[in-house]
């Protein structure tokens, strides 16, 4: 196993258990001031409501703990990438921590000391703050995610001081903000999130027959956000064809025409990920059948199902985006490729392109990699210990649910 | 061209946050331990004051761990920010206990809560104290792993070589510590290390069991209750005993290796301000066991990468001084608690009683925070300009010190900008976060009672 494949593996479990947690936390972070705010005539939603947000801090927690996880793998995998990314970006990352840790994290605290305390609609409206600040954290990440799509705002300056022949600058933050494909990329994030957290309470609370008040309306949340969040999608694939054409290439199968067939070979992605794109696609329409039908059929069995697609439907979609980057660690976009052979040389343009790509991040300087390479065994155990511990999580949630409902 | 020291506002925010961080992690560590000591009593003696106090401890290690790993995450971008090329260092050279430590870190965060969870849940109530054990080793292996990266951070472990690139990448990266073999990366837990490992995980359970200990007095004094006497008569005697380990066993040891790996530094936190090759009897007798042995003094080597002259108040004023007050201290309350004062000869220890049991939650509390602040600057200031510290033992003068400058060119992030109002935010930030969960615990406890 290489380094790239190793890293590909680690990160794409990581990403598999952190995207669901905190979809969920976010989903449900705006769902529910909304029941909240539905019911502050008669209270009809209030029981759901303070059980899910039973259960807020401690998805928040784990799926923060994965979050962790994913930034040891990202310095341990790809430290230069990294190294990097936090030169080039520290606005981004501060922002995030700032509102993830020093503001949003206290706030769902007091939110939840503060429920059934305060008037309802008061209470809302400090449950629409607190989601609103919590939302900021997807808002900056999934900026990073948008630079490594596109690199809007980074300039390549050449260096010859520089032991790779270039830097990388970004004289204004909120040239970053230009990227093409982060309106989309937020958008789906943030309706995604919205309708994944219903689609759970519909099903969880469908299972058990309870809440039935909730399931009906979080059914229709779920569907029309759904619906909502599938069309962002396709305009972020839309966006992806002309700015990202390795993912589009990828995740279509065919090369984009917006790719020079000169450049054919450099902007060539390392998996086809048709077969899994369309999985992401059928699953989502299970889902949705799933939602639709369980509202006429009362069937424990169609509740599993739907809440399974839903949950694999989420971490295809994003298996789908974070591989389709490869053979890339940020992909350089064709008219940045086309300058640059213009104005310094193919082989500068070349040089960049490779340098950029993740199988260099991965490899230059990464001791883990190599004492794997050594001894593959500690790959071997690792993944059994993350699996078992996977397990645990689910295992812990359910116990934390039986308990509650038991007490 | 690297500078050796970055700004001074960016090293207090590490140094402010760091010891914040290692005040909820030594709090999660002491709770968790104390609840499956508890645990253990309870399930031997079916006392249910052991219950209790297990019970309790356990929910209270949970508030620990929730906000110290929020913190935790606070602390990690807070690197990736302000020291930003720690990353290829760690990529390139110190992965390897940061990887262990997601194991340790996943077996916190899932156990904990089961443990929490499931009380009364198992039949036999072996296996929940069992989950407590290992949720508790979770912790302690967390710690093990840090620690070896705070390690080699002081001592360069064998093996590991400072490549110093011949030209930096994209003007950022101009070092990677990179070891000579690939099953070298193990020698991150080197014998060296694990002094250093274990003298830290000491002092963050003799923090938190002070802290723990000092409380208990003062809530018995306030209200007397029999399962709080039994949690002082359990944990004195072994937060005396701990004391006295750090102080007389890894202590010593830990020292030793200050002697041998860091020259520099042990004449800045001993004060040894001369210049040139000295005999320091007293040292001497400490370290080789004879009076005969020389040193080199603090001005032997240049200003630029001397730490800084204030470290003898930190290293022999609080930690050496203070560890030796709290060990006494926690000595007198153990006999006390244990009726010794009842006891002819010991008659003495009642006389004292105002000033011991009265004064014993300030003091412990007061003289552990000051042993453990002590210790951490002198540690981490003590190394100062550089990571990775090595000593090179040359022929013409003091030892050449080697290691990778925190400043710009070494590891400071050279894009960031870093204003005054900035970073009173980030200080407030770290200062309300152990705050907030020491005001959920205090929330809890009150519930407690209340109930």
């Amino acid at each position: 196993m290489n380094a790239v494949e190793l890293a590909t593996i680690l990160l794409a479990w990581v990403f598999g258990v952190h995207i669901p947690l905190v979809y969920t936390v976010l989903g449900v972070l705006w769902t529910l001031p909304a029941l909240e705010y539905a019911s502050r005539g008669d209270g009809r939603y209030m029981v759901a409501v303070k059980g899910i947000a039973r259960y807020l801090i401690a998805v928040y927690a784990v799926g923060g703990v994965f979050g962790t996880i994913i930034t040891v793998f990202l310095a341990g995998m790809l430290p230069v990438f990294t190294n990097l990314a936090g030169v080039l970006l520290w606005p981004v990352w501060a922002t995030a921590i700032a509102f993830g840790v020093a503001i949003a994290l206290p706030l769902i605290g007091y939110w939840y000391r503060t429920l059934g305390h305060m008037s309802p609609g008061r209470h809302a409206a400090l449950g629409f703050l607190t989601a609103g600040f919590t939302t900021v954290i997807p808002l900056m990440f999934r900026l990073v995610f948008a630079v490594v799509n596109y690199p809007a705002g980074v300039e390549v300056v050449n260096d010859p001081s520089s032991l790779v022949g270039f830097d990388l600058v970004v004289r204004n933050y909120w040239a970053l903000f230009s990227n093409p494909t982060y309106p989309p990329l937020i958008l789906s994030t943030l309706l995604g999130a919205v309708a994944f957290s219903n689609a759970l309470i519909t099903f969880v609370y469908g299972y058990s027959s309870s809440n039935l008040e909730v399931v009906s309306m979080s059914r229709k949340v779920a569907l029309t956000f759904g619906a909502a969040a599938a069309l962002s999608g396709v305009w972020y694939l839309f966006e992806l064809y002309y700015y990202a054409p390795t993912m589009a290439w990828s995740i279509l199968g065919g090369m984009p025409s917006t790719i020079p067939a000169s450049l054919a070979t450099v902007f060539m992605p390392t998996y086809s990920l048709v077969a899994p794109f369309i999985a992401a696609v059928i699953l989502g329409l299970v889902s949705a059948v799933a939602l639709l039908t369980s509202s006429r059929i009362k069937s424990r069995a169609l509740n599993i199902l739907g809440l399974l697609t839903s949950i694999a439907t989420v971490i295809d979609v994003e298996e789908v985006n974070l591989l389709s980057h490869l053979p890339y660690a940020i992909i350089p976009p064709v008219s940045a490729a086309e300058e640059l052979a213009s104005q310094y040389g193919v082989n500068f343009a070349l040089t960049v392109a490779k340098v950029l790509s993740a199988s260099t991040m991965a490899t230059t300087l990464n001791s883990l990699a190599v004492f794997v390479s050594a001894d593959p065994a500690v790959l071997y155990f690792s993944m059994a210990f993350f699996a078992l511990f996977t397990v645990l999580v689910l295992v812990g949630i359910y116990m934390a649910l039986s308990w509650r409902r038991g007490s | 061209m690297s500078t050796l020291e970055a700004p001074l506002l960016a090293r207090w925010l590490s140094g402010v946050g760091i010891m914040a961080h290692l005040l909820l992690a030594s709090m999660f560590i002491g709770t968790i331990t104390f609840a499956v000591v508890a645990e253990y009593r309870y399930m031997r003696t079916r006392d249910d004051d052991w219950r209790l106090l297990a019970r309790t401890f356990a929910v209270i290690a949970t508030i620990f761990l929730g906000v110290g790993a929020a913190f935790g995450t606070l602390v990690e971008f807070g690197l990736v920010v302000l020291w930003s090329n720690f990353v290829t260092l760690i990529g390139s050279g110190l992965v390897l206990p940061f990887y262990f430590e997601l194991y340790a870190f996943l077996m916190e965060v899932v156990l904990v809560p089961i443990y929490v969870f499931t009380w009364d849940r198992f039949r036999n109530g072996w296996y929940h104290w069992l989950i407590g054990l290992v949720a508790a080793l979770g912790a302690l292996y967390s710690a093990f792993n840090i620690l070896a990266v705070m390690a080699a951070m002081s001592m360069r472990p064998p093996g590991l070589e400072i490549v110093e690139l011949p030209k930096s990448i994209g003007q950022v990266i101009q070092y990677a510590a990179v070891f000579t073999s690939p099953s070298g990366v193990l020698n991150m837990f080197w014998s060296g290390a694990e002094i250093f490992i274990f003298h830290g995980i000491l002092a963050a359970l003799i923090l938190s069991w002070s802290a723990i200990v000092g409380l208990t007095i003062y809530s018995h004094r306030r209200s007397p209750q029999p399962y709080k006497l039994k949690a002082l008569r359990t944990m004195l005697p072994a937060l005396t005993a701990l004391i006295a380990v750090e102080g007389f066993v890894i202590g010593h040891y830990q020292g030793e290796l200050v002697v041998q790996f860091d020259p520099l530094k042990l004449s800045a936190i001993e004060g040894m301000f001369w210049s040139g090759f000295k005999v320091d009897p007293l040292l001497s007798l400490f370290a080789y066991g004879d009076t005969t042995h020389g040193f080199w003094g603090y001005f032997s080597w240049p200003a630029s990468i001397r730490p800084p002259s204030f470290l003898p108040a930190f290293y022999l004023g609080f930690m050496v001084a203070g560890g030796v007050l709290l060990g006494a201290w926690s000595l007198g309350l153990t006999l006390y608690y244990y009726d010794l004062h009842k006891v002819k000869g010991f008659g003495w220890i009642k006389g004292i009683e105002r000033l011991l049991v009265g004064g014993g939650p300030y003091a412990l509390v007061l003289l552990a925070a000051l042993a453990s602040i002590g210790g951490a600057v002198t540690a981490e200031v003590g190394r100062q300009p550089f990571v990775l510290v090595k000593a090179v033992p040359s022929t013409t003068g003091p030892p050449e010190i080697t290691g990778i400058p925190v400043g710009l060119g070494g590891l400071y992030n050279p894009t960031l900008t870093l204003t005054p109002w900035l970073a009173v935010l980030i200080f407030a930030v770290e200062l309300l976060m152990p705050a907030l969960a020491i005001y959920m615990v205090y929330l809890y406890l009150n519930r407690r009672v209340v109930e």
